[in-house]
């Protein structure tokens, strides 16, 4: 199986290195929520556009956000963390 | 025939050379002579007459005895002369023949290369196969400085014999490197080339590979990095008269609400003064560089690569004006004299009246670090003035060593920092001031150190503090930074891998292998794949422990506590499973090295983003009529975009990821041999090309 992203080998939808970055995305909306009050999607859009953000976490990011065009389901999913 | 005996003196380099003969020649009877190109000195002193010969750098190196590209593991090397095994060192057959014949004549031997494990290795692989065996009766010239004085003291007092035991942990490096450098990169390209078909060399070493790994991590860490957002608050304060900068007394605001709140509660009122806290500070002088700290030094005032800092402090130490620089001692002794190094400095103008200031102490004690290195103390100017224009590099290299010399015997720095707390209810500022009292060592130090003075009016508790602006700073966690080459090298220096010599040269070699790029490092995906796969094949050989365990051997052998025999006897034994391993895996291995090998070469072609369709990349291809090369668009393989450039079809051509500021196509830079490169917009209709 290869990475949706970058192609390289996956065990599942991504690879080990937009795996994490996924893993890190998840877990960091908790503290982004507190400190903010947003949403997942402006989340993923003010995550998206900070200098700071790690590339893999940009291109797992448009991913998404590319994939929430036709279902919404990885957003909705986390509005309701 | 004459009586006088011949004593023939090696030594590292040719300018070394010619200073040991200058400084051991009686009145005139120096000569400069040349044997098939090769320079040497005559110099007669009373019953002897020395020939002195420079070698260049090392003419022997480690060779398989499997000359055979294609076959790994091998474990068996001997010594062979580089001009056999190495492309591009013709030149060391020559020199080898000339030391050869030259060595003929003489009945005595002394080895005068650098006191260190590099210069005792090479000084015995050509007294031992050059010389014909004189490695074992050869007498040896101990100097850390070129001057006259300090090559005759130690053309005086000559050792006995060379140094055996760092000759054996330098063999005994020598052989590791080899082994581990020369069976890994065998193994990375032999499964590539099975794989593919096609041949590519890949390389990784002993010291390379960790070296590789710490880059790879701390990339793994920025690409996956999420910034975590905070705030600050910072207010515009009055104070009688002037305008000051306070800060709130929490630094780290976690929630945007509560910067808000404090923001609504301290906006246009007045606060007054509630505790001034004044502290002293002594601020000890620098200690003496080692090498390390002088590259890293250049590099945070200069930008000197430490690979360029070596450079230009060895062509220093060859012009006499700075002592050995490939030390690890931060230590200055006493017996390099002091007194006579700063009265030679008062000699220049510009240190003059530093030097003076120094002289005039009763007590000259340097501040001192804890690094000792046996062979050669820390870096320091020898005291001899320039005879000769120094380049700019050169000039503010020796001025960096002359001052940071000069500071090591300064007196601490006093220094004093105010803090005021400033109350607005129940929330408080900070004001803060400093100011140096006595600057000591700074002095000496100058303009190599930063001083910022904030110096704040006379204040009392009770004091009113008009608040003109309070703001609220939004900011977020920053991945960590990225190593550039000077950060690097003090981690390797940290995990006690490489030495002090090779540091900056295995990081160079990063480089060219194309692993990694950017001042501010960036690992390439093919740095990338290399370690992903040997961490997964074989983890052992990109481990520091592995690594930090032979360097930790060779200082066992060094000090005379281990026997290189043994050391060697451990590498192999180590290294067979993991071979086996490698072997067992070949295909897997030679299928992911290819694919990554693939995709290296086709990001090395990639320009950029297509203006035209937006989509497509631009990309540098090759016709298949006519085989020339041009810059076309990869969505014209999907028949949506005709957009192509010429390319100039002399010189290799690098995409410089940059656009061009007046058309905003991407820019390359082309380079012809024997021209200057140049920067290239490859939009003939770009304006920056019309005339006028």
């Amino acid at each position: 199986m290869k990475c949706k992203i970058c192609e390289r080998k996956a065990e599942s939808e991504f690879c080990k290195f937009h795996k994490i970055s996924f893993e890190n995305l998840v877990k960091k909306f908790e503290e982004w929520r507190k400190s903010m009050d947003i949403s997942w999607l402006e989340y993923l859009r003010m995550l998206q556009n900070n200098p700071y953000t790690g590339v893999w976490v940009k291109e797992v990011i448009q991913y998404l956000l590319s994939k929430n065009q036709t279902g919404q389901q990885e957003s909705e999913k986390h509005s309701n963390v | 025939m004459s009586d006088k005996k011949t004593v023939f003196i090696l030594c590292e380099k040719p300018d070394a050379a010619m200073r040991i003969a200058k400084a051991l020649e009686n009145g005139n009877s120096f000569s400069r002579k040349t044997l098939y190109g090769v320079p040497y000195y005559e110099v007669d002193r009373g019953n002897e007459k020395l020939l002195i010969v420079s070698a260049l750098g090392h003419l022997y190196t480690m060779s398989p005895k499997i000359a055979n590209r294609e076959i790994f593991p091998v474990f068996d090397f001997s010594w062979a002369p580089r001009y056999l095994v190495e492309r591009g060192a013709k030149k060391t057959k020559t020199w080898i023949n000339v030391i050869s014949k030259l060595s003929k004549k003489a009945q005595e031997f002394i080895l005068a290369t650098d006191y260190d494990i590099e210069g005792a290795t090479l000084g015995y692989t050509i007294l031992k196969y050059a010389c014909g065996g004189k490695e074992k009766e050869a007498k040896r010239m101990k100097f850390s400085t070129l001057t006259t004085n300090d090559l005759r003291k130690a053309y005086e007092s000559l050792l006995p014999h060379i140094e055996f035991p760092v000759v054996e942990a330098g063999l005994c490096r020598h052989f590791l490197d080899a082994l581990y450098g020369i069976n890994l990169s065998r193994a990375m390209t032999v499964s590539a080339k099975n794989w593919s078909g096609k041949y590519s060399t890949l390389s990784i070493g002993r010291v390379q590979g960790p070296t590789l790994k710490f880059l790879v991590d701390r990339e793994k860490e920025i690409n996956s990095f999420i910034p975590t957002p905070y705030w600050s608050i910072k207010a515009k304060i009055k104070v009688k008269g002037s305008i000051y900068e306070a800060e709130y007394e929490k630094e780290v605001i976690r929630t945007k609400s509560e910067a808000d709140l404090i923001v609504d509660s301290c906006k246009n009122k007045i606060g007054k003064i509630s505790r001034i806290e004044v502290k002293k500070i002594l601020q000890k002088p620098p200690i003496p560089f080692d090498l390390g700290a002088l590259q890293t030094e250049a590099y945070a005032l200069f930008k000197y690569t430490p690979k360029r800092t070596l450079e230009i402090a060895e062509r220093l130490y060859l012009s006499a004006l700075i002592s050995y620089p490939r030390t690890s001692s931060q230590k200055l002794p006493p017996s390099i004299n002091y007194v006579s190094i700063l009265e030679s400095l008062k000699n220049h103008p510009e240190y003059r009246d530093l030097a003076g200031t120094l002289l005039t102490k009763n007590d000259l004690t340097p501040r001192e670090g804890k690094k000792d290195d046996p062979a050669h103390p820390a870096i320091y100017p020898t005291g001899n003035l320039p005879e000769r224009d120094l380049s700019p590099q050169e000039k503010r290299i020796w001025d960096l060593i002359v001052r940071r010399f000069m500071a090591v015997f300064g007196s601490p720095a006093l220094k004093q920092s105010v803090k005021v707390s400033i109350s607005i209810g129940e929330h408080t500022f900070y004001l803060r001031g400093r100011r140096i009292l006595d600057e000591g060592w700074i002095k000496f130090y100058r303009p190599y150190v930063r001083v910022d003075e904030v110096i704040l009016p006379e204040l009392k508790v009770g004091d009113q503090i008009e608040f003109l602006e309070v703001l609220r700073e939004d900011k977020f966690t920053r991945p960590p930074p990225r190593h550039n080459p000077s950060s690097l090298l003090k981690k390797m220096e940290a995990e006690g891998i490489g030495t002090k010599s090779t540091r900056a040269d295995i990081i160079e070699t990063l480089y060219e292998r194309g692993y990694i790029s950017g001042e501010r490092i960036t690992v390439s995906e093919l740095g990338f794949d290399v370690i992903d796969l040997l961490d997964r094949y074989c983890p052992e050989v990109i481990s520091v422990s592995l690594t930090k365990d032979l360097e930790e051997s060779m200082d066992r052998i060094q000090s005379g506590n281990e026997k290189m025999e043994n050391v060697i006897v451990k590498a192999v034994e180590r290294l067979k499973p993991i071979f086996e391993e490698i072997k067992r895996y070949e295909k897997d291995i030679g299928r992911e090295l290819s694919e990554s090998i693939k995709k290296a070469r086709l990001q090395e072609r990639i320009l950029g983003q297509c203006l035209t369709c937006g989509t497509g990349k631009l990309i540098i291809l090759h016709s298949r009529r006519s085989g020339k090369r041009f810059v076309g668009c990869t969505n014209f393989f999907n028949g949506l975009c005709k957009t192509s450039f010429p390319l100039p079809q002399k010189g290799s051509i690098k995409p410089l990821h940059r656009s061009c500021s007046k058309c905003g196509w991407p820019l390359v830079q082309v380079k012809i041999k024997g021209k200057r490169p140049w920067i290239l917009c490859i939009n003939p209709e770009c304006p920056s090309k019309k005339a006028g």
